[in-house]
């Protein structure tokens, strides 16, 4: 078979997308500038490409940056809420806040190692649309220079009157999704506490990818 | 000549078949619970995925990771055009089979620029021409008719699948046009450079899954499963149902 079926053939665009994470929100082109969602995601394109190219700042710096770009136009509480779903109302209002700050933490650790990399990728907004529960989608497409496109949706939701990101959709997986369905089996069987040393021992080995 | 060749593909079929009755057996056996997104062997899947990994870590890796270095990024880039470029077939006979007659078009086109002046598909100019690269294959032609996935599974060495695509894929196996013009042993060859080429495309990118993931296992299970729906329904979009179940906070349910 040409279309190599190996081990991972079926979910490279995926995994190609999961890894896209850090610069999901690449350059977007000005022209689909518009008010609301579509400008949110805009602007924090903008911004993160803009650190991205400043080859003047270190990887860390460069690393810090886009992170607090980051953290300011996502919602990682509502997107914590969404993971655990059923889950949430077990926790303590203690667990609750130490898994809002873990679960952001590992997504940083993991994805915010893609700063170093960062390779001239691309993305543009190739539409958005209003969804239930108020919501608001932008759809994206993010083009890698030597590598097939990836498509990228993000879904915001306004909270005291700005839009923020709840949720990252790659190439139909949402990351709510694949989260949520790795952690309720850990939580139906070791509780919540145990997910959350998990998180914690997680994040501290999470040391800059080298290769 | 030809008969080792054919013998070859005839055995590959036979495998995916074995494997494909030998599960579905075991499914009928044991009904899967909505729980496990539909995973009603999840402790023989868990086991083969395991030997999957075992074989990426200690072969398919290590060797990806030597091609990566002897090989520069745009010789990999060219390879993989070109591996695509052969595998033309699928794409158009399975556009065709779901009433896709521009998109079929424009895959033969597509072919056609390619394979000329993309100096016998190494290289894309297609691309630039509007003519882009389509993903289809009799798995998701089996999906649009409305076959349903079945439960599950994991093969050994092809990875996530389920009894729907591993029919795709035995179907998909005689559209193959070079296993038809050269000798077994040279195809074999090339496999394994389109398969270790693969996946040196993706080593930092699967390296970063494994980390970021709680449970590799079920982390890959959902992104297949959603994977398959997308590309069958040719969309990034999740169905509503699962937008309403995904983002309706617990409180106001």
């Amino acid at each position: 078979m040409t279309r190599t079926r190996s081990t991972l053939r079926p979910l490279r665009g995926i995994i190609v997308g999961f890894a896209l994470t850090a610069f999901l929100l690449a350059p977007i082109s000005a022209a689909r500038a518009a008010e609301g969602p579509t400008a949110a995601v805009q602007q924090t394109a903008d911004a993160v490409v803009a650190v991205l190219a400043d080859k003047g700042l270190s990887v860390e710096q460069r690393r810090h940056k886009v992170e607090e770009i980051v953290y300011a136009h996502f919602d990682f509480e509502t997107l914590s809420r969404l993971v655990l779903a059923r889950h949430w109302k077990e926790l303590s209002p203690e667990q609750q806040k130490a898994f809002v700050e873990e679960f952001k933490r590992h997504l940083s650790v993991t994805y915010g190692k893609n700063v170093e990399t960062y390779n001239n990728e691309k993305a543009v907004v190739i539409g958005d649309r209003a969804e239930t529960q108020n919501d608001w989608t932008v759809k994206t497409k993010v083009i890698r220079p030597s590598a097939e496109d990836v498509l990228v949706d993000y879904r915001l939701r306004k909270e005291d009157g700005q839009w923020r990101v709840i949720d990252v959709i790659i190439e139909g997986v949402s990351l709510v999704a694949n989260f949520r369905s790795q952690f309720q089996e850990i939580i139906s069987r070791d509780g919540a506490a145990k997910l959350i040393d998990l998180l914690r021992e997680k994040n501290a080995k999470g040391e800059p990818l080298k290769s | 000549m030809n008969h080792p060749m054919r013998l070859n593909f005839r055995y590959e079929w036979l495998l995916l078949l074995g494997a494909l009755c030998c599960t579905m057996g075991c499914a009928a056996a044991r009904p899967g619970s909505p729980d496990n997104g539909n995973d009603p062997l999840e402790g023989m899947n868990r086991g083969i995925f395991w030997f999957n990994d075992q074989v990426d870590n200690y072969v398919l890796e290590p060797a990806a990771k030597g091609w990566d270095k002897i090989t520069p990024d745009r010789v990999q880039k060219s390879l993989s055009n070109f591996f695509h470029n052969l595998g033309f077939p699928i794409v158009a006979v399975n556009g065709l089979l779901q009433g896709k007659f521009v998109q079929s078009a424009s895959d033969v086109g597509r072919f056609a620029v390619n394979t000329t002046v993309g100096f016998l598909g190494f290289f894309d100019p297609a691309s630039g021409w509007g003519l882009v690269q389509h993903n289809e294959d009799f798995g998701q032609t089996l999906g649009y008719w409305g076959v349903p996935p079945g439960p599950y599974l994991v093969l050994p060495f092809f990875g996530p699948c389920d009894p729907r695509d591993t029919v795709g894929l035995a179907v998909d196996s005689f559209s193959v046009i070079y296993a038809y013009f050269i000798p077994y042993y040279y195809t074999f060859g090339a496999r394994a450079v389109d398969i270790i080429n693969s996946r040196a495309l993706v080593l930092r990118e699967v390296r970063q899954i494994k980390d970021a993931s709680f449970d590799y296992y079920v982390a890959v299970r959902d992104a297949y499963t959603r994977r398959r729906a997308a590309l069958i329904a040719d969309q990034n979009d999740l169905p509503q149902n699962t937008q309403d179940e995904l983002y309706q906070l617990q409180e106001e349910q």
